[in-house]
């Protein structure tokens, strides 16, 4: 082990905290993956509403899709013109901003056009202010991931043997993973219906009611990015903080060449201590909300 | 190439890793969208993404671990051992696939606000802990509960496992670590896939009774593999060897 690997596996984990936490808001702020389901709904029972609704793919492969892009970029101008590397990733991170603007503006304009018939409108002014911090938060995404991979690759100790890009393609999937199972239950648990009875799960009666009217006037997908920046964002960043720490750390503190068999020990400690604080999570919330008040059946609680 | 034992030795590792994948889907608690909502039991997201996400984690761990060995002064007389290779694959799984359920379960617990309840049993076989009057009316249960959570443990275990052992022979016989690893990526895919089909998108862990299928997943996921581990074999490395 030395410091400066240690340094770098640091700055590996606060780059994909970042990575996630901007990761998730940028799926919030598009009411990306499952809240979607909610946001198609609402019109077609009778809420139309002004919340951005653009779903390009799952999370994974689409985050897959931009880090991919902005890692090949990348490699193309660090081994073809010897470009610096940060420069080289910030190139890579605006492209695949370009691209994800182009696609979340025509699955803006598809989706609210085939709703046409539920009295759903185009608002040429959500298009406007919200697709630019869309692209922002991918860019910070695809940045943070194409400067992992190129620490990865040619800094960390040893090297990795992937190229830049198939390693961005992992972590894309893995961040669009994590996000899609994390960042999203804020969103679509919480944020998008508020006004249900807190400390149970949503009644699927409840399904596409969700809210419309903000703090001030109509809600609209700013809204949510700035409710979920404040819990559901933070949590994705640490879940895949954890992930890309967690697992470089224990390689790089023990040698993977002589000292395996610790890597591989301290792994499982780590996902032993998790076990045992979901248990506490689980503990904590039966405690704090409670058997549901109507349950008509003979079981204890 | 020839076609010889060692040949038959790599399609046998590609076919059981394969295997591995299909069968660990099974125990990864997924609940689809509606578990993103709080109105079903597991993690909010597609089967094959998370099983993915997990896998190829792992997929990583076991590349860098496999590159690692070759660095060691005595590899020309040892050689690759196969075991520390596939472990970290199954501990780089676990660590992203727990890392993952419990961040989401913060949420549930302190930001939603649901106790953690499976729909499909009475009492957690783990914990003990009784289930039924915890579910809110119109939801199957929410939250992550010990079990589902010890069985997504074991299932990314397995997902890791099985990554790593498609791409351990993969990388022996085409030597190309980028090349093995979009294969085995692919691999992967197509194994996941399977199983999430065979469960419909949505699963509780071990404790689910939709977990008894598992043997039709394992009969296809063991067909598509064996004309997979057939194709891979024949890869041969790039500009020849």
């Amino acid at each position: 082990m030395d410091a400066f690997g240690m340094g770098l596996v640091a700055a590996m984990g606060a780059l994909a905290t970042v990575a996630g936490a901007s990761e998730d808001i940028d799926s919030d702020i598009g009411s990306q993956s499952n809240p979607n389901s909610q946001v198609q709904l609402a019109a077609q029972v009778g809420n139309p509403h002004r919340i951005y609704n653009k779903a390009i793919a799952g999370e994974p492969p689409s985050n897959a899709l931009w880090c991919t892009t902005a890692a090949i970029m990348a490699y193309v101008l660090i081994e073809g013109y010897g470009m610096p590397l940060l420069f080289a990733a910030a190139a890579g991170a605006s492209l695949a901003a370009l691209f994800d603007g182009v696609m979340s503006i025509s699955a803006y304009l598809g989706r609210n056009a085939s709703q046409a018939r539920f009295n759903q409108w185009i608002y040429l002014d959500i298009i406007r202010y919200t697709t630019p911090s869309i692209m922002a938060h991918v860019w910070i995404t695809s940045f943070c991931i194409v400067l992992i991979s190129i620490i990865q690759v040619y800094v960390l100790t040893p090297h990795h043997p992937f190229p830049i890009p198939v390693i961005a393609l992992v972590w894309g999937l893995t961040v669009g993973a994590i996000g899609s199972s994390v960042g999203d239950i804020h969103y679509g648990g919480e944020r998008e219906f508020q006004w249900r009875l807190f400390g149970q799960g949503l009644n699927t009666m409840l399904s596409g009611q969700i809210v419309r009217k903000a703090e001030a006037g109509l809600r609209n997908s700013i809204d949510n990015a700035w409710f979920c920046a404040k819990f559901g964002g933070p949590c994705t960043g640490m879940g895949f903080g954890l992930t890309v720490f967690l697992d470089n750390w224990r390689t790089t503190v023990f040698d993977p060449i002589t000292q395996a068999t610790y890597a591989i020990a301290m792994g499982v400690f780590f996902v032993i201590v998790m076990n045992l604080y979901n248990f506490y999570c689980e503990l904590s919330a039966r405690r704090k909300y409670g058997p549901y008040p109507g349950y008509k059946g003979d079981i204890a609680a | 190439m020839t076609f010889d034992t060692t040949t038959i030795v790599y399609m046998l590792e590609i076919i059981v890793g394969g295997l591995l994948v299909g069968i660990g889907v099974h125990f990864v608690p997924v609940g689809g969208a509606p578990a993103a909502m709080a109105q079903a039991t597991g993690i909010g997201t597609g089967t094959v993404q998370l099983a993915a996400g997990s896998g190829l984690t792992g997929l990583l761990s076991a590349g860098l671990m496999m590159y690692a060995m070759t660095l060691n002064p005595n590899f020309a007389t040892e050689g690759y051992s196969l075991w520390p290779i596939l472990l970290t694959g199954a501990c780089g799984a676990m660590i992203m696939m727990d890392s993952t359920m419990l961040t989401g379960s913060w949420i549930y617990a302190y930001a939603v606000g649901a106790p953690f309840a499976s729909a499909k049993v009475n009492y957690d076989p783990i914990t003990g802990f009784s289930q039924p009057p915890y579910v809110a009316p119109g939801t199957v249960g929410q939250g992550i509960p010990t079990v589902c959570f010890v069985s997504g443990t074991i299932g990314a275990a397995m997902g890791g496992l099985g990554g790593a052992l498609i791409y351990f022979p993969l990388v022996l016989i085409n030597g190309n670590p980028a090349l093995s690893a979009i294969f085995a990526i692919g691999i992967f895919m197509v194994d996941a896939v399977l199983a999430s089909w065979n469960i419909q998108g949505t699963i509780e862990g071990f404790h689910d009774p939709k977990f008894k299928k598992w043997p039709k997943a394992f009969k296809s996921c063991l067909v598509a593999t064996v004309i997979l581990a057939l194709v891979a074999v024949l890869i041969t490395p790039l500009g020849g060897v």
